[in-house]
C-alpha cells in the first residue's frame, strides 16, 4: 500500500478521538446514573423505614401491623413490582414475601443498605435494614424490579449516544477539512509542476509556500538546477563540437571550390570535386542539424530568448541559400511572403525554415516547384508558415512518422532523418502546430506551421502577464 | 548542375583591385579563402594572429577586413574594438563558427559591419565583401561580367563592346544587380538602391525596368533570373 500523509494524519487523529469520546461517554454515563440510582435507592429506603414504623410487639411475637390498603399502596407502583419481607434473627419470615432472598450480610448497620438480587424470576434492586423491636433483632427488606431504572438508564444512554455521534461527526468533518487544508500546498506544488512545459526547468517559486514545504522545494529546485545545468553543459559541449567541426569544414569546402574552379574543364576532376562537394555539404548539414537539435530540444529551450521575430524578414536571410540549393536540382522555388510576426527564438525559427525548405528541395525531385509562404490571417491572430512542393508527396500512413527522429521515407536520398524532427521540436518550443497534407490538386506535400501571432508590444506584454497569473 | 554551382566566376573584376586583410588561424581555411578571393580579383593579405592583425592595421591601408572571431592572442572582437577605438571606419566582416545570439550581438555591438557563419559558399563571401566595400563608398570604376561591362563613372554600359542606351533608372537597376551579381535581391532592395530615381515607383515598375534591361543586354551571356514572389538574381548564363 502506498504511504499517504492524509491517511496517516486521519488515522492518528481519528482513532484516538474515537477512544477518547468513548471513555468520555462512559464517564458521563456514570456521572449521570449515579445520582439517579441514589435517589431511587432512597425511595426504597423510605419504604423500609415506613415498614419499620409499622412493627408492633404483640406479647412475645413481633407483628407487622399493615392494613390491606397500606400494603397495596406499598406494593403497587406505576412501573415496577415491589417485594418486601420482615425476618427475625433466625431467618423466619414474619411478614411479606417468603421467597425474598437472604440478605443478612448487608445488614451490619441500622442504615438501609442497597444491593442487587433476584426475587423469583425478577432481577431486583433491594435495600436491607436492621432494626430492633423490644429484644428482637429484625431485618426488613424491600425490593423492586428494575423497569424504572432501566428506563432511566436507556434515556441517559440514548441522549449520550446522540450527543456523542453528533460530536464525533463534527470532529471528523473538522479533521478532514483541516487535513485537506493542511495538504493543499502540496497539491499546489503538484499543480505548479504539472502545468509546466516539457522543457521548463526553472525553479519553483518558494515565496508563498509554508515553511515546512520550503526545504523540500529547495531540494526540488536544487535538482532542477542541476538537471538544467547538466543540459546546458551538454548543449555547450555539442555546440563546441559543431564549432570545432565548422572551421575545418569551411576550409575543406573552400579548398574544394578553388580546386573545382581551376579544373572545371577536366570532367574527371570536376566529377570528383562535385562528389566531394556534395559530401562536404552533407557533413555541414549534419553538423548544423546536430547544433539545431541541441538547441531545439524542449528541455533546453529558454523562454528568455523569445523575442518578436518577423518571419518574412527572417526568410529573406535564407533565400540566397534556398535558391542555390534549388538550382542544384533544377527546382523552381518561389515565395509568397507577407508581413507576419511571431514571438520566438530567431535562430531556432531560422533552423525550422531551413529544415523545411531543405527537406522540400531534397525530396521533391528535379523540376518540381516549391513555394514558401508566410502570412497572418485576417483577424491577425494566427501566423502560418507554409512550404509546399509538387514532389512525390508523403503517403498518409507515413505522415505522422516523418516527424520521428531518424525516420526516412526512402533510402534513395541521403538524409539524416532529423530535419522534420527538428522542425517538430522547434514548433513545440513555440507552441506552434504542424500539419502535413497533400498540396494543391492532391499532389506533392504541404507543410503548414501555425503560430500565435505576436501582437504589438503592449498587448503582448499583457498576454504574458495573464499567463503568469494563471500559473500563480 | 553541381559543377555549375561550384564554379567560381572569375568576373566581375574591378579595375581598381580590392585589398583585403584576412585574419584566420585555420591554415587550410585561410589558404582557401585567400585563393578564392584572389580568384575574384582581390588582393589578399593573410595573418593568423589577432595581435599581428592589430599591428598591420595600424600601418597598412586596406579596403576591407575579414576577421575570424576565435583567434589566438587577442580575439576578433578585441581587434575590432581597437580598430574602432582608433577611429577607423574600415568595413569589417566577421567570420564565426558559432551562431549564438551572444556572438552576433557582441560582434555587431563591437563595431563589425557584417558576419558570416562558417562554413560558407565562396560566392557568398565574395558578395558580402563587395557589398561592404560598396557601402563604404569605394566604388570600383568598372563592373564586368561575361560580355557585359559597366563604366560606373561615365554611367555607360557595353554589351560585347557595343554601347547600350539605358535610361537613368534602367542604369541604376542594372548597376545594382551587377554589384549584387549572383545574389538574390528583392524588388524592395532594388527600389531602395535606385533612390532617388526610384522615388514614387511601385514594385511593378521594377518589373518593367528589369524586363527592358533583359532585352537590352541580351547576348551578353548574362541572365536576370526571376525569383518567384521575391525578386531577381543576375548571374552568368549557364548555356
Amino acid at each position: 500500500m502506498t504511504a499517504s500523509i492524509r491517511s496517516d494524519l486521519l488515522k492518528w487523529l481519528i482513532a484516538p478521538l474515537v477512544v477518547i469520546n468513548f471513555i468520555g461517554a462512559l464517564l458521563i454515563y456514570m456521572l449521570a446514573w449515579g445520582p439517579a440510582q441514589d435517589a431511587l435507592d432512597d425511595n426504597l429506603a423510605e419504604a423500609a423505614y415506613d415498614l419499620q414504623a409499622h412493627l408492633r410487639l404483640n406479647g412475645e411475637r413481633v407483628e407487622l401491623d399493615l392494613s390491606d390498603q397500606a400494603e397495596r399502596i406499598l406494593r403497587i407502583n406505576r412501573t415496577d413490582e415491589v417485594f418486601y419481607v420482615v425476618r427475625d434473627a433466625a431467618g423466619n419470615t414474619i411478614a411479606g414475601d417468603i421467597d425474598f432472598p437472604m440478605f443478612a450480610p448487608y445488614t451490619a448497620s441500622q442504615m438501609a443498605v442497597p444491593f442487587m438480587s433476584n426475587v423469583r424470576q425478577f432481577h431486583v434492586r433491594a435495600v436491607a435494614l436492621r432494626t430492633e423491636v423490644g429484644a428482637h433483632q429484625l431485618w426488613i427488606g424491600v425490593a423492586e424490579t428494575l423497569t424504572k431504572r432501566r428506563q432511566i438508564q436507556s434515556r441517559i444512554l440514548f441522549a449520550l449516544v446522540g450527543l456523542e455521534t453528533l460530536l464525533l461527526v463534527a470532529s471528523l468533518a473538522i479533521i478532514w477539512f483541516a487535513v485537506s487544508e493542511g495538504l493543499f500546498p502540496l497539491q499546489r506544488v503538484r499543480n505548479l509542476l504539472d502545468e509546466r512545459n516539457a522543457g521548463d526547468l526553472s525553479a519553483v517559486e518558494e515565496k508563498d509556500m509554508p515553511s515546512e514545504l520550503r526545504p523540500l522545494l529547495g531540494a526540488i529546485n536544487g535538482l532542477l538546477g542541476r538537471v538544467h545545468k547538466f543540459g546546458r553543459e551538454r548543449q555547450a559541449f555539442l555546440a563546441d563540437i559543431a564549432h570545432q567541426l565548422r572551421t575545418p569544414l569551411a576550409g575543406f569546402k573552400t579548398q574544394l571550390e578553388v580546386l573545382s574552379a581551376r579544373h572545371d574543364r577536366d570532367p574527371d576532376v570536376a566529377r570528383s570535386a562535385a562528389l566531394m562537394m556534395a559530401s562536404a555539404d552533407r557533413m555541414i548539414r549534419q553538423t548544423n542539424q546536430l547544433l539545431s537539435l541541441a538547441r531545439a530540444e524542449p528541455s533546453q529551450f529558454e523562454q528568455r530568448r523569445m523575442e518578436r521575430v518577423e518571419l518574412d524578414k527572417l526568410m529573406t536571410e535564407s533565400i540566397q541559400h534556398f535558391v542555390q540549393e534549388a538550382d542544384k536540382k533544377a527546382i523552381d522555388i518561389g515565395f509568397e511572403l507577407q508581413p507576419a510576426s511571431v514571438m520566438g527564438d530567431r535562430f531556432l525559427l531560422r533552423d525550422m525554415i531551413d529544415n523545411l525548405v531543405d527537406n522540400a528541395i531534397r525530396y521533391s525531385g528535379p523540376s518540381a516547384e516549391i513555394t514558401v509562404a508566410c502570412h497572418c490571417d485576417a483577424d491577425g491572430d494566427v501566423v502560418r508558415l507554409i512550404v509546399e512542393d509538387t514532389g512525390p508527396g508523403i503517403p498518409p500512413a507515413d505522415r505522422e512518422k516523418v516527424f520521428d527522429r531518424f525516420f526516412r521515407l526512402s533510402d534513395k536520398e541521403q538524409g539524416s532523418g532529423l530535419g522534420l524532427a527538428i522542425v517538430r521540436d522547434i514548433a513545440k518550443d513555440h507552441q506552434a502546430s504542424i500539419s502535413l497534407e497533400s498540396g494543391a490538386d492532391g499532389k506533392g506535400t504541404r507543410v503548414t506551421v501555425e503560430f500565435a501571432s505576436a501582437r504589438p508590444m503592449s498587448a503582448g506584454t499583457k498576454l504574458h502577464d495573464a499567463s503568469m497569473h494563471e500559473r500563480a | 548542375m553541381a559543377q555549375a554551382a561550384c564554379r567560381i566566376p572569375v568576373q566581375p573584376i574591378p579595375v581598381h583591385k580590392m585589398h583585403v586583410l584576412l585574419v584566420e588561424d585555420d591554415v587550410v581555411l585561410a589558404d582557401g579563402i585567400s585563393r578564392v578571393l584572389k580568384g575574384y580579383g582581390m588582393v589578399v593579405d593573410v595573418t593568423s594572429s589577432g595581435t599581428e592583425a592589430d599591428e598591420l592595421l595600424k600601418r597598412r591601408e586596406v579596403a576591407v577586413l575579414v576577421l575570424d572571431i576565435g583567434l589566438p592572442g587577442i580575439d576578433g572582437f578585441e581587434v575590432v574594438r581597437r580598430l574602432r577605438a582608433r577611429g577607423s571606419n574600415l568595413p569589417v566582416l566577421l567570420l564565426t563558427a558559432r551562431d549564438a545570439v551572444e556572438d552576433r550581438v557582441r560582434g555587431l555591438e563591437t563595431g563589425a559591419d557584417d558576419y558570416l557563419v562558417k562554413p560558407f559558399a565562396a560566392p557568398e563571401l565574395a558578395a558580402r565583401i563587395r557589398a561592404l566595400v560598396r557601402r563604404s563608398g569605394a566604388r570600383p570604376a568598372e563592373l564586368t561580367m561575361m560580355g557585359l561591362s559597366l563604366d560606373t563613372h561615365a554611367k555607360r554600359a557595353r554589351v560585347n563592346g557595343e554601347v547600350v542606351e539605358l535610361s537613368a533608372r534602367e542604369w541604376a537597376v542594372l548597376e545594382y544587380l551587377m554589384q549584387q551579381a549572383s545574389r538574390v535581391v528583392s524588388k524592395e532592395q532594388i527600389l531602395d538602391a535606385i533612390l532617388p530615381w526610384g522615388e514614387g515607383l511601385t514594385l511593378n515598375a521594377v518589373e518593367v525596368y528589369v524586363s527592358r534591361i533583359r532585352t537590352k543586354i541580351a547576348g551578353a551571356g548574362i541572365v536576370i533570373r526571376t525569383i518567384r514572389g521575391f525578386g531577381y538574381m543576375l548571374e552568368a548564363s549557364k548555356e
